[in-house]
């Protein structure tokens, strides 16, 4: 039947699920954060090594419905921004820990709730007005973007080559040329090499194979995407039968058909097209037809391949052919093969959308390829915004300041609750630096001092252990990241905190059989 | 509840997270290395010249006998995740250089112990994790300089580097027979100035005969017999050689098709016109002049039937059937012909010319085999031959390897000596380098360097030497400043390792130690595994 659980067993059970999860996940912060392997999952038996908190928490099962907000929230957070998916599950989690300890002391939620409602606009502001903007200086953006890659970069596993993968990731945003279009990037993972050799091309890479015996390189290509089927022109017409009485009717039958699929063939070379790309199989006689009309043809391209080639190519995806006047044909100045370890690839050079690249991550084994790609992602999509600030816990530390400012000026209970808001802000820093087993309680409260002292720029210095000015140091992050953990975290502590009674519908009842 | 309880549980389970979440971490760190070593140490054994093999008894009692570490771990059911890790890396290994797939394995389970010893000294992960990834990085700067350039012409010199490879195999006293066929099967393929593609070298192997036997066919070889029924034709001169890929069978429809009959005479009809029109379409083939057809695979119907079997036999057509999809590629870009997909496009300038076709009996099974083509593409055909299926296998295996080192060598033309001497030598300049540094990173670096000697060690071991007398021999004329002294296994003693052409490519030893580093440190920074639900 219905569960019910009340008032303080219903809290105490929020807080526990939603403590749990921070903690699980606290151990990957940082540049010193640690991986963990994902056993079972997606890929049946196989092994997932990871520090995103985002795939972590996706792949976790849990039954606790407050733990169940947590995921929620860094799966929204990594659909908005990318990155800072552990951050705010650890800042929530640091927010209702300390939600327990002032329930403890009879506060009420309400009260609290209010106090960290004015504590977190306090931090914004503080986040907001500590905020650089460089986006007109093109070389101070550029310097901006990389060193938000690599600060993201450098709490994954790509850390040791975060120079190299700054360098990718900053390049294929710049050629996006602002319009943020994040299809126009493309990731091939190889497996073999290693992450060093990851490199950017300027064209376009397609995994696929160049029709038998079909030149493999062709210059000022004309290119017709279509999604149309090339192995015979059915009727869809359920059922539909051929009834005959003689066996060379059925041969004239059968060359009809062969006809048809000429014609086919010559409505799409009448396109004026040497390129054909086709979502579906292309069978043996038409892609014979091809190549005597000299057209290449490309069979077998996948769904997403073949609009993301649209995109990139600027042309439309065709699946008929009776007005070759009214087609945008896709264009591009080189198709040619090329070898990535054991693979021929196709690569399109001179695209009109000169945006498009496509970047190719190599490494030693698949877990590790697959790390590559989702830590990339995180830092392609960092790397859109102008606006940055100072990582490595200190726009933590400015936030908790300002807001402590706010909470020694405060009459009334809100203050203790705002005292809470801004010892949970710092237990991010803590976390870091515990993380990189150092002394987080000595190094947090010589951040704390710098920043009350006017010091606004002292973060951690992860390499060695020290407190020291960020900027020089080049750690900076998005403030759209930062803005969002702040906000998304305390919302999700204040709903869970709101709450005072768990219903558990029961389960619908079986019918039963007779 | 009262609140009073609630006061005194939610700080108790508080404390008890905290206790876990201490202990957990160095709990998992040790079971993944623990899993990780035992799989280094099971195929330790296999390393080296002397190494032996394993043998792998599959669920179904199928049994493979091998010295290839790539193949043991695939085999192996390892179900530990670090443990998986290992095999994902020994096969990287495969892909990357084809050869030290067991090396690498190795490697990583020396760098592992070590980096357990210096867990227990209570040093970071990440710290190690560094250390090891700068290490790495150095060792491949100092392994380029102990590398000579090699010379592509010299066929003598890849003749003795394939033989290095192959000596560790089952193999290896058939190693004067397959080296020549790895070096020359390459060089002969090898297109550009550095690209060369295993897909052009086609491997076919038969039961039957030994491994002695193995030989490069200059031409095409088909793992099919020919079609004889009805007195087909098994041997054919002056061969003009098409590869067909309609069907020669009755015409069916995409639609579905019935004929339907109303009394029996129709019936001689129907069987007539069948005849007829197969017949109409051997005509058209004889007319164009081919001699031997190649027939693809159609799983749609019957590619071709027996009564048009009948007809290309009486024509004196040879015939073989059956022809995967992907084959055709190669076959093409061998007898230089095209593939035709209609009975129209039959024009006798698709067809392949060779001077001969013929079956050729192969042990229990026949083999078709193409040779004196004209124009052949860069391709070549190896027949590899063996008593039984799992020398065979092996035989196949070991080719392969050595086909690797050549295509390393064309890839990198840089030459390394082997017999662990560049392991001594990188241990010992990196030593020499760590006291250059300061702080814990020395101490790792010193640990990372230690854990290179697993390989003269396993080496000299495997080879029933006194390892340790061995290794501190080689070290001693490491320092004296002789780089390339090396274990000679043969002699059992330490040699200049040149002197017995004991060659590796540059691209093996480093992408083996980079390979093995990268993995290495992915395990130091799990410090969780956690269950997954199934999305």
């Amino acid at each position: 039947g219905a569960e019910e659980e009340r008032s303080e067993t219903a809290r105490l059970s929020s807080f526990v699920g939603a403590i749990a999860v921070g903690d699980l996940i606290k151990s990957t912060l940082g540049p010193k954060g640690m991986d963990k392997i994902l056993l079972g999952g997606r890929n049946g038996d196989g092994v997932e090594v990871t520090n995103d908190g985002a795939t972590i928490l996706k792949s976790l099962g849990v039954d606790n419905p407050a733990a169940k907000i947590l995921v929620n929230m860094s799966k929204t957070q990594d659909d908005e921004v990318g990155d800072g998916t552990t951050s705010v599950t650890v800042l929530a989690a640091e927010l209702l820990r300390e939600a327990e300890q002032m329930m403890a002391h009879k506060l009420h939620p309400q009260t609290i709730i209010s106090g960290w409602r004015k504590a977190c606009d306090a931090a914004r502001q503080a986040l907001e007005s500590a905020a650089i903007d460089n986006s007109k200086d093109t070389a101070r953006f550029r310097e901006d973007l990389m060193n938000i890659a690599r600060t993201t970069l450098s709490s994954k596993l790509l850390t040791q080559h975060r120079d190299h993968f700054a360098e990718l990731a900053v390049n294929a945003i710049l050629r996006l040329k602002g319009s943020g279009n994040l299809e126009a990037i493309q990731l091939i993972k190889k497996l073999g090499g290693l992450l060093g050799d990851s490199y950017l091309d300027e064209g376009f890479l397609l995994d696929k194979k160049i029709g038998a015996q079909q030149p493999k390189r062709i210059e000022k290509a004309k290119v017709l995407i279509a999604n149309t089927p090339m192995d015979s022109d059915k009727i869809k017409v359920f059922g539909s039968k051929i009834k005959v009485d003689a066996v060379a009717k059925l041969s004239e039958l059968e060359l009809a058909e062969k006809q048809k699929m000429k014609a086919k063939v010559e409505k799409i070379v009448a396109h004026g097209c040497n390129v054909f790309i086709n979502r579906q199989l292309i069978y043996n006689y038409p892609e014979q037809l091809f190549s005597d009309a000299g057209v290449v043809s490309i069979e077998h391209a996948d769904f997403e391949g073949i609009e993301r080639l649209a995109l990139v190519l600027g042309g439309e995806i065709v699946s008929t052919f009776d007005s070759p006047g009214s087609v945008k044909l896709g264009e591009c100045d080189l198709i040619e093969e090329v070898m990535i370890g054991e693979d021929k690839l196709i690569r399109m050079s001179g695209v009109p959308l000169g945006e498009a690249c496509t970047i190719v991550l190599r490494g030693a084994t698949q877990q590790i390829l697959d790390e590559a790609d989702r830590s990339l992602h995180d830092a392609l999509r960092l790397c859109r915004t102008p606006r940055v600030i100072c990582g490595g816990g200190c726009a933590e530390a400015l936030m908790a300041v300002a807001v402590s400012r706010l909470a020694a000026q405060t009459a009334g209970k809100e203050a203790i609750a705002m005292e809470a808001f801004a010892r949970a802000l710092l237990q991010l820093p803590t976390a870091i630096a515990d993380n990189g087993g150092y002394d987080s309680s000595d190094l947090v409260a010589q951040i704390r001092a710098s920043h009350v002292a006017g010091q606004s720029y002292i973060g951690l210095n992860m390499t060695d252990g020290v407190p020291a000015d960020m900027r020089q140091l080049g750690i900076t992050e998005s403030l759209r990241v930062k803005r969002q953990v702040l906000l998304s975290a305390a919302e999700a502590a204040e709903m869970i905190l709101r709450v005072d009674d768990i219903l558990k519908a029961s389960p619908r009842p079986r019918r039963q059989e007779h | 509840m009262s609140k009073a309880a609630a006061k005194s549980t939610a700080p108790a389970k508080q404390s008890k997270a905290d206790y876990e979440g201490r202990s957990k971490p160095s709990q998992i760190r040790e079971s993944n290395i623990v899993a990780a070593k035992s799989v280094a140490s099971a195929i330790r054994t296999s390393l080296g010249p002397r190494g032996m093999d394993k043998m792998i008894q599959e669920g179904k009692g199928e049994v493979t006998i091998t010295n290839d570490g790539a193949t043991i771990l695939k085999q192996m059911k390892v179900i530990h995740p670090a443990a998986k890790m290992l095999v994902e890396l020994s096969k990287a290994q495969d892909i990357e250089a084809g050869d030290g797939t067991t090396s690498v394995v190795v490697l990583a389970g020396s760098m592992l112990e070590a980096s357990q010893k210096l867990l227990s000294k209570g040093i970071h992960p990440t710290i190690i994790s560094e250390s090891f990834q700068r290490a790495a990085a150095r060792a491949c700067n100092i392994l380029d300089t102990l590398a000579t350039p090699v010379d592509m012409t010299d066929r003598q010199m890849l003749m003795k580097i394939a033989s290095t490879s192959l000596n560790s195999k089952v193999v290896s006293q058939y190693s004067s027979v397959l080296a020549p066929i790895a070096v020359n099967a390459v060089l002969s393929v090898c297109g550009g100035p550095d690209s060369v593609s295993l897909n052009d070298i086609r491997v076919v192997k038969k039961l039957g005969g030994t491994v002695e036997d193995t030989e490069m066919i200059p031409g095409l070889l088909l793992d099919h017999k020919t079609c004889s029924s009805s007195g087909g034709v098994h041997r054919m001169e002056k061969a003009r050689i098409g590869l067909i890929q309609f069907c020669i069978s009755p015409p069916k429809t995409d639609m579905e098709n019935t004929v339907v009959l109303n009394d029996y005479t129709q019936m001689d009809r129907v069987l007539k016109e069948e005849r007829m029109y197969i017949l109409n379409i051997v005509k058209e083939i004889k007319k164009a002049g081919c001699n031997v057809l190649f027939i693809q695979k159609s799983i749609l119907r019957d590619a071709v039937n027996d009564l048009a079997l009948h007809f290309l036999a009486k024509m004196k057509i040879l015939v073989v059937k059956d022809i995967e999809r992907d084959e055709v590629e190669f076959i093409c870009k061998t007898l230089n012909c095209r593939p035709i997909a209609s009975l129209d496009h039959f024009n006798p300038d698709m067809l392949g010319t060779a001077e001969l076709v013929e079956e050729v009996q192969t042990g229990s099974s026949k083999i078709t085999k193409v040779t004196g083509i004209q124009n052949q593409g860069k391709t070549m055909s190896i027949l590899v031959r063996g008593s039984n299926k799992l020398v065979l296998d092996e035989a196949e295996r070991s080719l392969h390897d050595a086909l690797c080192v050549i295509r390393c060598l064309v890839k990198k033309k840089q030459l390394i000596p082997g017999g662990g001497a560049p392991e001594i030598e990188l241990s010992q300049q990196l030593t020499a380098h760590s006291n250059t540094l300061a702080g814990i990173e020395q101490y790792c670096v010193r640990a990372f360097a230690q854990s290179l000697e697993i390989i003269p060690y396993t080496l000299a071991e495997n080879a029933g030497l006194n390892a340790i007398q061995t290794v501190t021999e080689l070290r001693n004329r490491h320092a004296n400043g002789e780089k390339t002294a090396g274990i000679n296994v043969r002699k059992g003693a330490i040699t200049n390792i040149l002197d017995e052409s004991v060659l590796q490519p540059l691209l093996v030893s480093s992408s083996a130690v980079s390979l093995a580093a990268e993995t290495v440190r992915c395990i130091l920074k799990i410090d969780d595994v956690i269950q997954c639900i199934r999305g």
